[in-house]
């Protein structure tokens, strides 16, 4: 499967979701190595608008035609906006996973102490090559 | 980790996993396309990783019968039907496919997981009778083609018309120079063949034997859009049509009666089969659960081992589930108590606790006018 792609300037958790920082929110998505696991996804669905999460809390699932499985978050805080375009269109997330096809808006409780425990760019890509 | 003859090609082309003892290929492209290959034109299946067991001696039909729950006698030389072998309680051991290949000789194809336990069962049992029971399934490649076009396809490697075989029936037949046995059976509801491959041994001789067979496939079937398919895609279009999985909707503790597969039991037979009194009572006095099939009407793809629900009450679980690629929709399998629910009511999935809406539906999932064996055949 070559050519995963891992984007400098995000924070990756060891679940394979990422999580980039926009002024005061962050935007929360699958990585291309999970798209990629994954494969053709069919159904992506992430807990309501108003949700207060901690990090690595379940909060929501993606289906594809192989299997299914649980998004985390990975940082703290409340959902303040889900991605509906992937109600009818979940493949948006095979095709651009870290732009078109992110996840959910989280409004930061504890940004700063979240940020620390997960990985950057380099870390994620030895991270996934040990996997 | 075992490996068929084509493993070699599927590493090189798929994406590789571990199943049932076997590295496999789950899908070469996409799982969707796989599957609609299958609807629409003719899709090409290693099934190497099934057993194949060969059955032969002077009492062969009766330890066959004893063996197993269809009516052996009623099976013609050169005839094949489904079965399923059971315990002493009525659960299935095994579900499989038999084929009558001579007047004293059958060929007993079955399940990748349950193939060592099989074979120590008719071993054990045959002692009782005058029969070889022989396990040829290292030496046999076995290919599923399948789809509308499985036939042309066939048909041309063979150099004439192989539709004068009709449905369930196996002949040994000359495709493209190998010799084989064309079984006009299959598993994912539309017509087609499961070939044996003879004289495949698992050397390197053997493997380019069954690969060069199975290369023939693809390059004289691009005209008819043959394209390879993984296990994704086997599960799929399987699931789609409502059968049954070993594993899933059948076990040791469910009977076929249970599992609503009626055509695989007769109770005419002689002798009688292991199980036969427990099944014969679930036929005539009743059974404790019974499958049914179902179509998501909400948001939510089921998946095996997910709670069924009616009014706000646990009744059952799931055992299959997934996408119908045709339906663009969840569909799935299950169990629940007989008499409970009817086609067309409204149940509940409880998908990681989110509770979900499905209508009880029949297979299979799509419209048989226009996909499956009954439309071509």
């Amino acid at each position: 499967m070559g050519g995963t792609e891992v984007k400098d300037g995000l924070y990756y958790s060891k679940e394979h979701e990422y999580a980039r920082v926009e002024g005061d929110i962050a935007v929360i998505g699958i990585t291309d190595h999970a798209q990629n696991a994954l494969h053709e996804i069919t159904f992506v669905e992430i807990s309501d608008v108003g949700t207060i999460l901690k990090a690595g809390d379940e909060c929501g699932l993606v289906e594809s035609m192989k299997a299914s499985s649980d998004i985390f978050t990975p940082v703290s805080g409340e959902i303040i906006e889900v991605n509906v375009e992937l109600e009818n269109a979940p493949e948006i997330v095979n095709e651009d996973c870290y732009g078109k096809g992110w996840m959910f808006k989280i409004k930061p409780s504890n940004l700063a102490a979240d940020l620390s425990k997960l990985m950057d760019a380099e870390a994620y890509k030895s991270f996934i090559e040990s996997e | 980790m075992e490996r068929t003859h084509l493993y070699d090609w599927h590493k090189m082309h798929g994406d590789v996993i571990p199943f049932a003892g076997w590295e496999m290929p789950v899908r070469y492209s996409d799982i969707r396309d796989e599957h609609m290959a299958v609807r629409d034109a003719v899709g090409i299946f290693d099934t190497s990783h099934m057993f194949r067991f060969f059955i032969k001696g002077p009492q062969a039909s009766e330890f066959l019968q004893r063996m197993t729950t269809n009516n052996v006698s009623k099976l013609e030389v050169n005839g094949g039907h489904y079965t399923t072998c059971l315990n002493e309680n009525g659960g299935i051991r095994d579900d499989l496919m038999l084929y009558r290949i001579d007047a004293d000789e059958y060929i007993w194809v079955t399940n990748a997981a349950n193939g060592p336990k099989i074979r120590e069962h008719l071993v054990k049992h045959s002692k009782s009778f005058d029969v070889q029971v022989q396990d040829r399934s290292s030496e046999i490649a076995m290919i599923a083609v399948q789809g509308p076009k499985a036939l042309h396809l066939l048909s041309k490697m063979a150099g004439r018309d192989l539709n004068e075989y009709s449905r369930f029936t196996c002949n040994p037949v000359k495709i493209a120079g190998y010799d084989t046995y064309l079984c006009r059976t299959g598993y994912t509801g539309e017509d087609g063949a499961e070939v044996l491959i003879l004289n495949c041994p698992l050397t390197n001789e053997g493997k380019k034997r069954a690969i060069g067979f199975w290369e023939a496939l693809l390059s004289q079937g691009s005209e008819f859009g043959a394209t390879p398919c993984g296990l994704g895609a086997r599960d799929s279009t399987r699931l789609e049509a409502g059968l049954v999985l070993y594993g899933h909707e059948l076990d040791e503790d469910t009977s076929p009666i249970e599992a609503r597969i009626p055509y695989a039991v007769k109770f005419k037979v002689e002798p009688h089969y292991i199980g036969y009194d427990i099944v014969k009572s679930h036929k005539e006095v009743g059974v404790k659960k019974t499958r049914i099939g179902f179509v998501m009407t909400d948001r939510g793809i089921p998946r095996e081992n997910y709670p069924i629900l009616l009014n706000g009450q646990v009744i059952g679980q799931t055992t299959s589930g997934g996408v119908s690629p045709i339906l663009n929709n969840g569909i799935g399998l299950g169990y629940v108590p007989p008499d409970l629910v009817n086609i067309g009511d409204v149940i509940e999935i409880d998908i990681k606790g989110r509770h979900r809406k499905a209508k009880v539906t029949e297979w299979p999932f799509y419209d048989p006018q226009r996909y499956g064996a009954t439309r071509t055949g």
